[in-house]
C-alpha cells in the first residue's frame, strides 16, 4: 500500500513539475496568442446575441386642447402641446443559425410593456421554412412588420392602428421563403393562427387565421426595387353578454325610407357565437434611384368586415367584449412619396391616409335619428377620415434622425352629428428626434 | 505579462483610432494589405487598418459607421444603397482595379478548357462526371465560397446566369481554402481570382462563345479584355472622410500603386 502510494506522489510530483515546465517555456507572443484564440472564441458566442433599440422622443402641438389623435394617442383633456417618449425599444436577439430567440421591450412614461417575445426555428434541409411562436408582428399588409424606427411617418395609418392595435398577436405562422442563395428567395409566404386580441391573454376559443403572400424584388442593375403582396385575416368575435346580464345583440346597417340606421338582427344574440372579422389587403412598393435621389412609392389597400361597438370599429383587444355588437364593412388605405437627394441627408415624405369605418353609409345619414325610433343611429365611430401628412426627415448619422411632421386631418361632416357639423380642429405638428443604436 | 499586455492593447486602440479603416471583401484582402504597407511606407505617419470578412460585411459596416472605407468585389446592392440613405451616409463608388476569376481544376484533371454552359451545368449539378466534358471517368467535387462573399454573387451572375448551385457544392470560407481543397482532390473545381492561383491547381481556358474560341486567365488576357470573366473591384468611402482617405486613394490610383496591384496578381487600371 505505502508503495502504491509512494508511486502515486512521484507521478503526481512529475506531472506538476512537467506542466509548470511548460508554462516557463511559453513566450509572451505565445501568451498572446492563448488569449486571442480564447476571446476569439469568447466572441463568436457573443456575437450570437444581437442588443438593438431606439429612442423616439417627441415634442407634439394640436390645433386644441384634449383631442382625439391618431398621432400617437388622444392628447390630454386640458393640453394641446406635449412631450412624450413616443417609443423606448430595446431588443435582445439570440441567433443560432436555425433557432432564434427574440424578446423586445418598450419603455415609456407609460411604463415598461412587451413588443416581442418569440422563438423562431428554421428547417435544417431546405432552409426554407421556418416556424414563429410566441407574440410577434401580424403578417398582415407592409406597414405592420416596417419597423417604426425607419418608418418616414411617425405613426402608422388609421386603418392599421384601428383593426391591429399594437401591431403584435399571440400566436403561431409557419414561413416559407427560399434562401438567399435561391433564385425564389423573392417570395415569401406567412401564415399563422393568432389569438386575435393583440398581444393580451386569451378570452375565446376562436383562433383568427392570418396569411400574406408577397414578393420583393431588385432589378439586375439595382436600380428600381419593387414589392406586391396580399393579405388575408379571417376571424371572428365573440359575442359576450352586457353588465347587466343581458346577452349581447346584434345590429347593421338597414335602409328604411330615405334613413340608414343600425337595426337590430333578430335572433342573434346567442352569447359565445362569433361574428365574421375578415378583411382582404393588398400592398405595393417601388423604389426607383435616379440622380436626384430616391424616389418611394408604397401604397396598401384594405377591405373587410369589422364586428365593433356603437361607439367604436377597433379591434378587440384586453377584455371579452361586452357590448352590442355593430356590423361594419370598412375599407382604409395609404399612399407614401418619399423623396431622398443624393449628397445630401434630408427626405421628404408626403401621406394620404384613409379610414372609411363603415363605407355603406356617409355624410348627412350618420346621425340622423331613425323616425322608428326602433333602429339606432349612426356614431362619430362612422365617421370617415382622410389625413395628409407632409413632412422632412434628416439624418444627421447613422444613429440620429430628426424628423418634422404635420397631420392635416380631414373628417366627414354631418349636420346630424353633434360635434361634426364642420371639420375638427384636430391637425397635428410632431418634432420628433429619434437615436436608433 | 500583465503589462505588457495591457501595452500592446492600448497600442492597438491607438493606432486603430487613428488609422483609415478599411473592411471587406476577402478576394481584395491581398490587395489593400499590400497597397496599406507600401502608403505607409511611402507615407510616414500614414496608418490603414485593413480587415477581410467580405463585401457584405464591409458594406455593413460602412452603414453603420465602423468603416471609412468598404471594399467590395461586386456592385453595391438596392437594400444596402437603402440603408446608406436611411443611415444619412451619402457614399462614393470608385473601381480600384479588375480581377479576373480563374476556374480552377486540380494539375492531374487532363481537362483544360470548358465552355460556360459546362461550367453552368456543373455548378448546377447537371454534370456530375468529368467524362461528360471531355475529362477521366471521375466525379466531380464542387467548391464554392460561402453566399456572403461577392465572388460567389458575381460567378453566380456572370457565369451561371443567376441559376441555382447544386445542393451538394462544397461551401468554402476563404479562397486560400478552395486552393487548398482542389489541390487535394483529383475531381475538384472551384473559383479563385487570379492573383490565387498557384502551380497546386490548373486554370481553365474558358470559352463564352459556345466553344469557338477558348481564353485561359492571365494578367494580359485580363488587361486586353480578351478573358471573359473579369469584374471590377472597388473601394465605396464614406464623404465625410473624403479629405482623410484622399491620400490614400490618391496613392492607390497613382502609378506607383497601380504597379502595387498588378504585383499582387490583379489587373490594373489601364
Amino acid at each position: 500500500m505505502k508503495n502504491y502510494l509512494r508511486s502515486l506522489l512521484f507521478i503526481l510530483l512529475a506531472i506538476a513539475s512537467a506542466a509548470k515546465a511548460q508554462d516557463a517555456e511559453l513566450t509572451p507572443l505565445d501568451t498572446v496568442t492563448i488569449n486571442v484564440q480564447k476571446l476569439n472564441s469568447a466572441m463568436s458566442a457573443i456575437q450570437k446575441l444581437k442588443i438593438t433599440g431606439y429612442i423616439q422622443a417627441q415634442y407634439q402641438i394640436a390645433d386644441t386642447l384634449g383631442i382625439k389623435s391618431f398621432a400617437g394617442g388622444d392628447f390630454p383633456a386640458a393640453s394641446d402641446n406635449r412631450f412624450m417618449v413616443r417609443r423606448g425599444r430595446i431588443k435582445f436577439a439570440y441567433d443560432s443559425k436555425l433557432t432564434k430567440y427574440v424578446v423586445q421591450f418598450d419603455v415609456s412614461e407609460k411604463g415598461l410593456t412587451i413588443k416581442d417575445a418569440y422563438l423562431n426555428i428554421s428547417d435544417p434541409f431546405i432552409n426554407a421554412f421556418s416556424l414563429t411562436a410566441g407574440v410577434f408582428n401580424r403578417p398582415f399588409g407592409y406597414e405592420i412588420p416596417y419597423s417604426s424606427s425607419q418608418r418616414e411617418s411617425p405613426e402608422r395609418s388609421r386603418f392599421t392602428q384601428t383593426l391591429f392595435p399594437g401591431e403584435r398577436d399571440l400566436g403561431a405562422m409557419l414561413t416559407f421563403q427560399m434562401p438567399k442563395t435561391s433564385p425564389f428567395n423573392f417570395l415569401k409566404i406567412d401564415a399563422g393562427f393568432f389569438n386575435g386580441n393583440g398581444p393580451n391573454s386569451e378570452f375565446d376559443k376562436k383562433k383568427d387565421f392570418i396569411g400574406h403572400i408577397g414578393i420583393a424584388k431588385a432589378t439586375k442593375n439595382e436600380k428600381v426595387r419593387y414589392g406586391l403582396g396580399f393579405s388575408y385575416y379571417n376571424g371572428g368575435v365573440y359575442q359576450g353578454r352586457l353588465s347587466t346580464g343581458r346577452a349581447a345583440q346584434t345590429y347593421e346597417l338597414k335602409a328604411i325610407g330615405d334613413t340608414v340606421s343600425f337595426a337590430k338582427i333578430i335572433g342573434d344574440s346567442i352569447v359565445g357565437s362569433f361574428h365574421n372579422r375578415s378583411y382582404f389587403g393588398i400592398d405595393a412598393q417601388l423604389t426607383v434611384e435616379t440622380p436626384l435621389g430616391f424616389t418611394t412609392l408604397r401604397g396598401e389597400y384594405i377591405n373587410g368586415k369589422q364586428p365593433g361597438t356603437s361607439g367604436s370599429s377597433t379591434s378587440p383587444t384586453t377584455t371579452i367584449p361586452n357590448s352590442d355588437t355593430y356590423l361594419r364593412k370598412v375599407r382604409g388605405s395609404y399612399v407614401y412619396f418619399v423623396q431622398s437627394f443624393t449628397g445630401t441627408k434630408i427626405a421628404v415624405v408626403v401621406k394620404y391616409d384613409i379610414y372609411d369605418p363603415n363605407i355603406d353609409i356617409s355624410g348627412n345619414q350618420i346621425g340622423l335619428i331613425p323616425k322608428s325610433g326602433i333602429t339606432k343611429a349612426a356614431t362619430a365611430a362612422d365617421i370617415k377620415y382622410n389625413t395628409l401628412g407632409l413632412g422632412i426627415i434628416y439624418a444627421y448619422t447613422p444613429n440620429i434622425k430628426f424628423t418634422g411632421y404635420y397631420d392635416r386631418v380631414k373628417n366627414e361632416t354631418s349636420s346630424n352629428l353633434t360635434g361634426y357639423h364642420s371639420d375638427l380642429k384636430d391637425n397635428v405638428w410632431t418634432f420628433r428626434l429619434q437615436y436608433k443604436f | 505579462m500583465k503589462k505588457i499586455l495591457f501595452a500592446i492593447f492600448v497600442v492597438t486602440l491607438a493606432v486603430g483610432a487613428q488609422a483609415q479603416k478599411i473592411k471587406g471583401s476577402d478576394t481584395m484582402l491581398p490587395l489593400s494589405q499590400k497597397e496599406a504597407e507600401t502608403y505607409m511606407k511611402e507615407h510616414k505617419g500614414g496608418s490603414v487598418m485593413v480587415t477581410g470578412g467580405g463585401s457584405g460585411v464591409g458594406i455593413a459596416a460602412l452603414i453603420d459607421g465602423t468603416t471609412e472605407i468598404a471594399q467590395a468585389s461586386r456592385k453595391i446592392k438596392m437594400d444596402e444603397k437603402l440603408k446608406l440613405q436611411e443611415a444619412g451616409v451619402s457614399y462614393k463608388e470608385v473601381v480600384v482595379a479588375f480581377d479576373a476569376l480563374a476556374v480552377v481544376v486540380n494539375p492531374g484533371n487532363k481537362v483544360s478548357q470548358l465552355t460556360r454552359e459546362q461550367l453552368e451545368g456543373i455548378f448546377t449539378g447537371k454534370i456530375k462526371n468529368w467524362k461528360d466534358v471531355g475529362g477521366e471517368d471521375m466525379k466531380i467535387v464542387v467548391y464554392s465560397r460561402e453566399t456572403s462573399s461577392g465572388t460567389y454573387e458575381f460567378f453566380k451572375e456572370h457565369v451561371m446566369k443567376q441559376k441555382n448551385f447544386a445542393a451538394n457544392v462544397l461551401s468554402m470560407p476563404a479562397t486560400g481554402a478552395i486552393i487548398q481543397s482542389i489541390s487535394q482532390t483529383k475531381g475538384g473545381i472551384g473559383y479563385v481570382g487570379l492573383a490565387y492561383v498557384n502551380k497546386d491547381v490548373k486554370a481553365l481556358k474558358i470559352s463564352y462563345n459556345q466553344g469557338k474560341t477558348f481564353i485561359g486567365p492571365s494578367m494580359e488576357t485580363a488587361k486586353n479584355k480578351s478573358y471573359p470573366i473579369i469584374r471590377p473591384l472597388q473601394y465605396y468611402y464614406n464623404i465625410k472622410f473624403a479629405v482623410k482617405i484622399k491620400p490614400y486613394m490618391d496613392y492607390v490610383l497613382s502609378t506607383t500603386g497601380q504597379k502595387v496591384i498588378e504585383q499582387v496578381g490583379y489587373v490594373p487600371l489601364k
